[in-house]
């Protein structure tokens, strides 16, 4: 769930048309057109990348006259669907993966469930990755994974390059290499997977 | 062998916390505010560098010595270099010293090398700003003749391929022939890495994209999480580029030199080791206090506040040995973060909670731009003043971060609050005092107290441990 306070406002007389904005918006509402950075307020959840990688420092948070609420809804959601596309994806439903936005599992599983395709349009629909915009993209695009989707990149921009792995990959000859030296594979994901597995307090 | 406070730095103009005036007192300015050097606690703390009587002339000194045993013939003079630091190195004491050694780099590799395009990039954690408020604040655009800049994970991205799978760098940091990882050894979030690959660890988060940060926090598990870094330092495209490695040698009490080394392995076990003697009494004396009110009060975000080079995530989580591997799951991280459901209850058992000897926070002065709610649901805090929670209200990081916090219209009063609901006057500040702990009369004579017992005991019994789980055999360094 994210609370939406602030939009991005641009000073055109600054701005030299340079897209960085465009490429890092993790909701794709700020467009560069006819050389200008245009903001689209409705769909701008106050992330402030644009604000924090414009080079020009073209770029501000306003605060919203009204504030509003991005939230995926799990009534009326499958919840057996929900706890199932979880787990695939190896994960809680009730666990969180935006530190920022406290956006859980379910919430994501729940827009990916009701049609969103990609991590811009769950972000649109839940607020995840608009916090600090760095730590919540791989359960995203593994959500979107395991629910068969495979999501395209926005054209020419940063948003995200690609799912990595999971200690669910590591490969047996890497874990036997690095056995002595602090790295806790097998243990750490015996520790996940008693999360993944907890009971029916998640799946409620 | 309590003296009187050590005055913290000043407050830092930036975009990520108030105005440096609206800062109107700090903790080392209360009534019954002693300091307790390092030293006092532990004499046989090793002997710093700086702070100083010989100034940064000391880094200076140390970073050219140091520099003298590393081989740089690979650079040519036609080649292009790219120096890499990180923003967390500014936080260390002013960050002057941390300034004069990338300075100090800079001028080495040029004498010797006769290369001119040496850059300076600068990855941040999530104020991605950060960096380039550092690179002003310290001259080192100009230092570096233009070419310096701030680099953020959200920037551009190079696809890097590892033993595990392809992860992501960011891509200005790579852009030259030659790498030159310029760092330090604080231990800093050891809560996350556990002290596992310390020094590899910048290669997993200051120089890589969303992606591979999004791998090591949500993917892998709290302890096998530290492999995302060695995976992409270990990856042929970063072996081509690896010149060498330059780090600031930190401890509790200061900087304790500069180590240089071509072969990063070989300085990540002395790092290890250092980091696990030096920080390991610090951390285990602070998990021996009962009870305390904690005072943030230092110009970086909540979690990174620091007190005699401890963070305060790290105080949050000092009812566990956080150095202790056998122990899957501090008290804070953010895989811990996730296994709470939205009844505030674990979702599954074992999960340790946050220190109970924190019996209360005051936010007298610390920044957003790192997700913090955490602590405040789960520890009672008191924000002091108005414009410092409309800055965490405006922050996307903190947008509930106040949902569970007092306001305090001043610090006295804060203190006078807390004080009466805790029922403690045991002070701890976290105000980046250098060298010393800023402490309330009774908390210092506690810990004097204490300290001797704790370094008998990580000496003979926590060391050697600490060691043997990293794969480091404690007779190296004289340790059985």
């Amino acid at each position: 769930m994210r609370a939406v306070t602030l939009y991005a406002v641009v000073d055109v007389d600054k701005c030299k048309g340079c897209t960085r904005c465009e490429r890092v918006c993790p909701v794709l509402a700020i467009k560069v057109e006819n050389k200008k950075a245009v903001v689209d307020p409705q769909n701008c959840l106050g992330c402030a990348n644009c604000e924090q990688r414009c080079p020009e420092m073209a770029i501000t948070m306003a605060p919203l006259e009204q504030s509003r609420v991005v939230h995926e809804s799990l009534a009326e959601v499958d919840m057996a669907a929900v706890i199932d596309l979880c787990r695939r994806a190896h994960l809680h439903p009730k666990q969180i993966i935006c530190y920022c936005t406290a956006t859980r599992a379910g919430e994501v599983a729940a827009a990916v469930l009701r049609g969103a395709k990609s991590p811009e349009e769950i972000s649109r629909r839940t607020g995840v990755r608009t916090g600090c915009k760095v730590e919540c993209i791989q359960p995203v695009l593994r959500l979107l994974h395991a629910a068969g989707i495979a999501p395209e990149r926005p054209a020419r921009g940063y948003q995200w390059y690609g799912l990595t792995p999971t200690v669910w990959d590591i490969p047996e000859e890497v874990k036997k290499k690095y056995a002595q030296r602090g790295f806790y594979f097998d243990e750490d994901r015996k520790l996940l997977d008693s999360l993944v597995g907890a009971g029916e307090k998640g799946g409620e | 062998m309590l003296r009187a406070p050590v005055m913290p730095l000043p407050p830092r103009r930036s975009q990520y916390g108030v105005a440096p005036e609206l800062v109107r007192k700090r903790a080392a300015e209360l009534p019954d505010m002693v300091s307790v050097l390092v030293r006092d606690l532990f004499p046989d703390a090793a002997p710093v560098i700086y702070p100083g009587e010989n100034g940064l002339e000391m880094i200076r000194e140390a970073t050219r010595k140091q520099m003298e045993k590393v081989d740089l013939s690979m650079i040519k003079p036609g080649d292009s270099v790219n120096v890499l630091g990180s923003h967390h190195g500014f936080t260390l004491l002013g960050g002057a010293p941390y300034a004069e050694m990338l300075r100090t780099i800079r001028d080495v590799v040029r004498e010797r090398t006769g290369c001119t395009d040496i850059r300076l990039r600068v990855g941040v954690g999530l104020r991605f700003r950060e960096s380039e408020e550092y690179i002003k604040a310290f001259g080192l655009d100009e230092y570096y003749e233009g070419k310096a800049a701030g680099v953020a994970p959200v920037d551009e991205g190079v696809a890097i391929e590892t033993e595990i799978g392809t992860l992501y760098g960011i891509k200005r940091i790579y852009d030259a022939r030659w790498i030159i990882h310029a760092h330090n050894s604080d231990v800093r979030e050891v809560h996350f890495h556990r002290q596992v690959d310390r020094a590899v660890k910048p290669f997993g988060m200051s120089y890589a994209r969303i992606e591979t940060r999004s791998t090591y926090h949500q993917n892998l598990g709290p302890r096998a999480a530290n492999f995302v870094a060695r995976a992409i330092f270990d990856s042929p495209f970063v072996q081509e580029k690896f010149a060498c490695a330059v780090f600031l040698m930190m401890s509790p009490s200061g900087v304790v030199g500069v180590d240089a080394d071509n072969d990063l392995y070989a300085l990540n076990d002395r790092v290890t080791y250092l980091g696990c003697r030096d920080y390991g009494k610090m951390m285990t004396l602070l998990g021996e206090i009962d009870e305390a009110i904690t005072i943030l009060d230092f110009p970086s975000p909540v979690p990174y506040v620091f007190a005699a080079g401890v963070i305060f995530a790290n105080f949050a989580g000092a009812n566990r040995d956080l150095f202790d591997l056998d122990d899957p799951l501090p008290p804070y991280t953010w895989y811990t973060e996730a296994f709470y459901g939205e009844d505030g209850q674990p979702l599954i058992e074992g999960v340790p909670p946050v220190n109970p000897a924190i019996k209360v926070v005051i936010h007298n002065y610390a920044w957003g731009g790192y997700p913090s709610a955490f602590f405040t649901e789960h520890i009672p805090t008191i924000v002091v003043g108005r414009e410092q929670a409309e800055l965490l209200n405006r922050d996307p990081q903190n947008i509930s971060y106040t949902k569970h916090t007092l306001l305090a219209e001043d610090l006295d009063t804060a203190v006078r609050f807390a004080k009466r609901v805790a029922g403690t006057d045991k002070i701890l500040a976290f105000d980046g005092a250098s060298g010393a702990l800023n402490v309330s009369r009774s908390l210092g004579e506690y810990l004097l107290q204490k300290a001797p017992l704790v370094s008998r005991r990580v000496d003979g019994e926590l060391l050697p441990k600490w060691l043997k789980q990293r794969g480091i055999d404690p007779s190296r360094f004289k340790i059985c």
